[in-house]
């Protein structure tokens, strides 16, 4: 559950941001409604997706990706846009197509600040997934609701504990493969 | 695998009445110039003179707003620009290597996007970097900022030649760095630039480089061409008080480390030398007539050496052959530097050098009137 929805999360949020990119009229629109998006409650969230996707996995998919876009498509579109203008203007002085620039350079040099929006998306996910277990999503989330629910305290910390713990072990993850981005692409060395 | 170019080779580069305005400001104002094919020409002036402006005219990353630009009488309006920048080398002065690619992805970026193979690339990013004194198993495989500045110049340079153009853009390729590496940099490029024999367009604000380097000079000044010029004629005749302060012209005997002897020989004709088989007779009748005080006896290949009045006189009087009184001179050709052709005369105890260009004489070359025109 957590995967797919990273998976769509970033491939939906990178697609984003190349796209705002390529079309900045429609940067302010998207990235607003993304913003609006991230401001509903989580829980409220679930609740409106509910009539849409019924109970179950699926709407809290659908909840987890709508949350991490906004982060990812953000920074996708922040770094391809901030770009030093000197690589650009070597790479067009080159001979590069714009297509070619924008792949073989801006999406290159992004790759910190996009892994970047995909740690956050990481958090994101795990929470909202964790919260899914409201809605008969099932995994840890389950049981901590469960635990909730009759109020046992041993399953509550035991859980709670878990998914603590998974947070931080993939963050830390996901921070070591944004560090070892920076090292490669990044252009303040 | 063959490169397709737009043209072999550069004959001319013509700008003709390029405009461009940037606001109410001129970045260029009315520009004319003319590259020939296979010269140095620099551009040189103070900052917002207008020469970045107008060397981007030629690769069309800039568009002027009135004019043309053609390279060998076509308009580069009609090529596709991405075709035409890749058929033009371009070196800035920040270099801008890519910080994500290796040496060898950095210099072989073009020829992958042109569809060459791991292969080619590799060997012909090896043939690069050995051009410019880079050992490519240790450099290959780096990437930018681990190289210091003086390496990335020339890993830019390595990639500027990699697809073979025909012409070369340099916008102070060589402003970032220290002045010892600057002239390392300066001897190895011209070496460089005589091997390949290309067409380049050089911007810089450094003088004595303009002169090192530039066949022909072209100074500019707030968005215009004030004068364009070998060092020669610039030093000797500038146009206004800029130019001759900017080409020091007050002093010109420190610039007799970038003239060159080309610049100062008297001209010389085939018609003025004598023939080593000549008799002194007919030797003394053609300096007579001709006003010589002195003339050069040569053959068809070979120099033998020069011979004063006083000398035909003597070898007439005694009867004997025109080479015995033949007396050796320093030979040169023009592109010596004035400074080790003065060396030369000096340690011979000359006053006067022979100037060859492919074995024909081009001129003469006075010590004295070298002195006398540098100061």
């Amino acid at each position: 559950m957590f995967l797919v929805a990273l998976f769509f999360s970033i491939l939906i949020g990178v697609f984003i941001g190349i796209f705002t990119y390529r079309n900045p009229k429609f940067a302010a629109p998207v990235l607003n409604g993304l913003n609006v998006v991230e401001s509903v409650p989580d829980v409220a969230l679930l609740v409106l997706l509910l009539p849409i996707f019924g109970i179950g996995t699926e709407p809290t998919i659908v909840a987890s990706i709508l949350y991490s876009l906004l982060p990812i498509a953000r920074n996708t579109y922040t770094g391809l846009s901030n770009v030093p203008r000197v690589y650009i203007e070597i790479a067009e002085a080159l001979g590069l197509t714009q297509r070619e620039v924008l792949f073989q350079v801006r999406f290159p040099l992004s790759l910190p600040l996009i892994a970047g929006g995909i740690r956050i998306a990481v958090v994101f996910t795990m929470g909202v997934v964790t919260l899914g277990g409201l809605i008969a999503a099932g995994g840890l989330g389950a049981a901590l609701q469960n635990g909730i629910q009759l109020y046992d305290m041993g399953t509550i910390l035991v859980t709670g504990a878990w998914v603590g713990f998974l947070a931080v072990l993939l963050d830390g993850i996901a921070g070591i493969i944004e560090s070892t981005l920076k090292a490669r692409y990044g252009t303040w060395s | 695998m063959t490169i397709k170019k737009l043209f072999d080779r550069v004959d001319s580069v013509r700008l003709e009445n390029i405009t461009k305005k940037y606001g109410e400001q001129f970045a260029i104002k009315n520009l004319n110039l003319e590259i020939q094919g296979g010269e140095l020409l620099i551009l040189i002036g103070r900052s917002g003179s207008g020469k970045t402006t107008a060397l981007r005219t030629i690769n069309r990353l800039i568009e002027p707003d009135s004019g043309t630009v053609s390279i060998n009488g076509a308009d580069v309006r009609e090529f596709d620009s991405v075709r035409l920048r890749r058929n033009i080398g371009y070196v800035i002065q920040n270099i801008g290597l890519l910080p994500h690619l290796r040496i060898s992805e950095n210099v072989g970026l073009l020829l992958k996007l042109e569809g060459w193979n791991e292969e080619e690339i590799r060997k012909r990013v090896r043939d690069l970097l050995t051009l410019v004194s880079l050992p490519p198993e240790r450099f290959m495989d780096r990437y930018p900022h681990e190289l210091s500045g003086g390496q990335q110049q020339r890993v830019g340079l390595a990639r500027a030649m990699a697809m073979d153009p025909p012409l070369f853009l340099m916008d102070e390729p060589f402003g970032a760095l220290d002045p010892l590496l600057r002239t390392q940099l300066q001897d190895e490029f011209f070496k460089i630039k005589k091997e390949l024999g290309r067409t380049i367009v050089f911007i810089t604000h450094d003088i004595n480089e303009a002169f090192r380097l530039g066949d022909r000079i072209a100074i500019m000044n707030n968005a215009e061409l004030i004068q364009v010029g070998t060092p020669e004629e610039l030093i000797f005749s500038p146009v206004s008080d800029l130019v001759s302060e900017i080409v020091d012209s007050k002093r010109k005997y420190r610039h007799i480390d970038t003239l060159k002897v080309g610049d100062m020989m008297q001209p010389l004709a085939r018609e003025d030398t004598l023939d080593p088989g000549m008799s002194a007779e007919s030797a003394l009748d053609l300096m007579v007539r001709k006003g010589l005080e002195f003339a050069f006896v040569m053959g068809k290949s070979e120099v033998s050496g020069r011979v004063c009045l006083n000398d035909v006189l003597k070898a007439r009087t005694r009867g004997i052959e025109l080479k015995e009184v033949t007396r050796a001179l320093p030979l040169f050709s023009s592109d010596t530097t004035l400074i080790e052709a003065l060396a030369k005369l000096k340690s011979e105890g000359e006053s006067m050098g022979l100037v060859l260009e492919d074995n024909e004489p081009a001129g003469v070359l006075f010590s004295d009137r070298v002195l006398q025109n540098l100061i």
